[in-house]
């Protein structure tokens, strides 16, 4: 007897591609909401806010994240990035992006590339991308960069790997 | 005039969605909300500061930015005060202070608002012009109100404060006001007299039997401040003083045993009130002991 199993509802975006829910600060996945309307805070750290993007681009918890306002203004940074990029959240919030990230991509032809990028997903426009970036004053050091749409409301992620 | 809506911490959490410990958790990581305490030591937040926090946490993308969005919120009373003094609104004036005691205590309202509207109108068009003029005698009156609307003193607790400022033109005079304000709002009895003047001042220190006195601004020379404090000494005997906005600019000012003053209003308020709170506390000790010692003898004489 063929045994039928319980459907569990996803949330799609406008291309029909999976969106994940995940903390903008510790990047865990929100409990299931017990009293509606479900608080937007972050029901494990308390100190982020619960935002999606797609299973391609979301974080996983040990992954540090960025996320980017159109004005190219940090909104969030992740407790991991925070550890990495040895910054703290509260004085790193509405400052420009290239205070703390450059692109290090020698493809590319210049910093204009990384954040048109990010203005164009920050709009929220654009598609998952990857790139090359390193931290501002800091050379040797490189890492691998998925950015993409995020929110509500929108915005641009940017995940280091 | 002075009516200001504040939540218990579970009020407080339950506006926002969060529980109690997030609260906690968010005054540590980000000071804000910034509670005051009720008299039980319990967390009370103004209403206002926590319904511009829900606002912009509506469209936050992280706790950090709503906060500062929050906070950006808020600041525009000041704006507002600096705009309307500017431009010699003394109703816009009085408004903006009205807007600001909505979401603040009286003592938040002038350190967050009124005196830092003040000082940028003093940098702005210096502490000699027309505007500074317009602008202080505006904030002194306002001072002197809000004192005539405090409740009457409820504490055994009274403070002498020997004005030492120039007049209410003088940048450390609305310090000074807000200072006896808070002070007279906690319920002591505060009486201000000219450092200038010493005839007649041992009647009054006899009257008014303060607990501590206070030195309060910078304009009068150090001699004319020693002779009027050897008087109230003379007067009432050894009793705690202290200094405040008595420095200037970093200078060493002689002390000789008496205490400095945090240099905000506020700070200053809270840091004698403890120093006179101790003080008691070793009286009654001291008073306590004593009688323990007399019970002791009387036993002994008693047994004898």
């Amino acid at each position: 007897m063929r045994r039928l199993r319980a459907l569990r509802p996803v949330e799609v975006d406008e291309r029909g591609l999976e969106l994940i829910s995940f903390c903008g600060h510790c990047a865990l996945a929100p409990e299931p909401a017990r009293h509606a309307p479900p608080s937007r805070v972050c029901g494990h750290c308390g100190l982020g806010i619960v935002l999606q993007a797609t299973a391609d681009l979301a974080p996983r918890q040990d992954e540090p994240f960025l996320v980017i306002d159109t004005t190219l203004s940090v909104c969030a940074v992740s407790a991991a990035a925070e550890q990495l990029l040895d910054i703290d959240e509260t004085q790193a919030v509405n400052k420009h992006v290239a205070d703390f990230l450059v692109p290090a991509d020698a493809n590319a032809s210049g910093a204009e590339n990384l954040l048109a990028l990010l203005v164009e997903v920050a709009g929220g426009s654009g598609e998952l991308r990857t790139t090359v970036v390193r931290p501002r004053q800091e050379f040797g050091i490189r890492f691998k960069a998925r950015i993409g749409p995020c929110g509500p409301p929108h915005a641009a992620l940017l995940v280091l790997s | 005039m002075f009516s200001m809506r504040t939540l218990k911490t579970s009020e407080a959490a339950a506006l926002l969605n969060v529980s109690p410990n997030t609260l906690r958790a968010w005054e540590r990581r980000f000071g804000y909300p910034k509670p005051q305490r009720s008299a039980g030591r319990h967390r009370l937040y103004t209403h206002g500061e926590v319904a511009a926090l829900r606002d912009a946490l509506q469209q936050g993308l992280s706790i950090s930015s709503a906060v500062s969005r929050a906070r950006e919120a808020l600041s525009t009373d000041t704006h507002t005060l600096v705009g309307a003094l500017a431009s010699f609104e003394l109703d816009r004036a009085d408004s903006a202070m009205e807007s600001a005691l909505a979401l603040r205590s009286v003592e938040r309202s002038v350190e967050e608002v009124l005196l830092p509207s003040l000082d940028e109108l003093g940098q702005r068009y210096g502490t000699d012009s027309a505007p500074w003029a317009f602008a202080a005698r505006w904030a002194d009156g306002w001072l002197r109100r809000a004192q005539r609307l405090a409740p009457p003193p409820v504490r055994r607790l009274a403070i002498l404060v020997g004005d030492a400022t120039r007049n209410e033109l003088d940048p450390d005079a609305l310090a000074v006001r807000a200072f006896e304000l808070f002070c007279g709002r906690s319920g002591a009895r505060i009486m201000a007299l000219p450092v200038g003047g010493v005839s007649g001042l041992s009647d009054v220190v006899e009257c008014l039997a303060p607990d501590a006195v206070v030195i309060a601004g910078g304009h009068l020379p150090d001699d004319d401040v020693a002779l009027w404090a050897y008087r109230v000494r003379a007067a009432a005997g050894p009793l705690p003083m202290a200094l405040f906005r008595r420095s200037h600019h970093g200078a060493k000012v002689r002390t000789t045993g008496t205490l400095i003053l945090p240099d905000t209003p506020f700070g200053a308020y809270r840091h004698l009130l403890a120093l006179i709170d101790d003080r008691q506390i070793t009286r009654v000790h001291e008073v306590a002991a004593l009688s323990v010692l007399d019970g002791d003898l009387e036993r002994r004489e008693a047994q004898a």
